[in-house]
């Protein structure tokens, strides 16, 4: 899994390329974090690299959507293959995480 | 009666650690190869695996511990089998995942046993009689055309 976070005005792109899994999703998580208490608090995670996730995955995006929304920003969804977005569906996180077509969607989102 | 399977030297894996995930799911993938999986089976059967798998560490020895995989299978279905030596655990058993609390009171708990009977057609679990559980987990595979 790599991970390259990229800002765009006061959003954090976040791309994720490989696999979110019981091995990678801690690195994850403590990246997110490091950028969430490091002040961006407005993140979009770019999933359109990420051909799996497991609950594991979900769990990172789950604390630090808390944490983000916590300090006034969020964590938003975009560009999600279809076998993530069932997981993410299944789990119940397509209702309490905004997901957007695209990048440019989201990042769009936070402004007004 | 003539099965096909996987490539030889591959059909049993033995994890007993996390770090163990990646060698898991690539034996898994050899596995859906074998018996021509699409990717949508070999998604289905990966996410399975990695959560049982990930429940056994975490719950059944709370640590580390022996965890052996076997597939078989054929051109209907694709069956691993995940044995543990860990005290029985049926995951009928497992607490119901919330899935509609608001975001600050998500609980993520719960959500593996969900996802895998989400994603398999068939969860058998078997208590082993010296100790131990053997969990099946079964995929069946889209119906193909027969061969001309």
């Amino acid at each position: 899994m790599d991970i390259r976070i990229e800002p765009r005005g006061d959003v954090a792109v976040v791309g994720i390329a490989g696999s979110v899994d019981g091995l990678t999703a801690e690195t994850l998580l403590s990246t997110l974090q490091l950028h969430v208490e490091a002040g961006g608090t407005r993140l979009v995670v770019d999933l359109s690299a990420v051909e799996y996730t497991s609950s594991a995955g979900l769990r990172a995006l789950l604390a630090t959507v808390k944490e983000a929304r916590r300090r006034g920003g969020d964590l938003r969804l975009a560009d999600i293959n279809p076998n993530v977005r069932k997981v993410l569906e299944l789990s119940g996180f397509a209702t309490i995480l905004k997901i957007y077509a695209a990048v440019d969607e989201a990042v769009a989102s936070y402004e007004g | 009666m003539t099965r096909r399977s996987p490539a030889v030297g591959v059909r049993v894996f033995r994890a007993t650690a996390m770090t163990d995930l990646p060698g898991l799911l690539a034996f898994v993938d050899t596995a859906c190869d074998a018996f021509s999986a699409d990717e949508d089976v070999r998604f289905a059967m990966r996410l399975a695996v990695e959560e049982v798998f990930a429940n056994i560490l975490e719950h059944g020895y709370r640590g580390n511990g022996p965890v052996e995989a076997t597939v078989d299978g054929g051109p209907r279905c694709v069956r691993v089998c995940l044995r543990d030596q860990a005290p029985p655990f049926d995951p009928a058993d497992a607490p119901a995942p919330d899935l509609r609390s608001p975001l600050e009171e998500r609980d993520p708990g719960g959500l593996g046993w969900h996802l895998v009977r989400q994603f398999v057609d068939e969860l058998e679990h078997r208590p082993a009689p010296g100790g131990g559980n053997t969990y099946t987990l079964v995929k069946q595979l889209p119906a193909r055309a027969p061969d001309p």
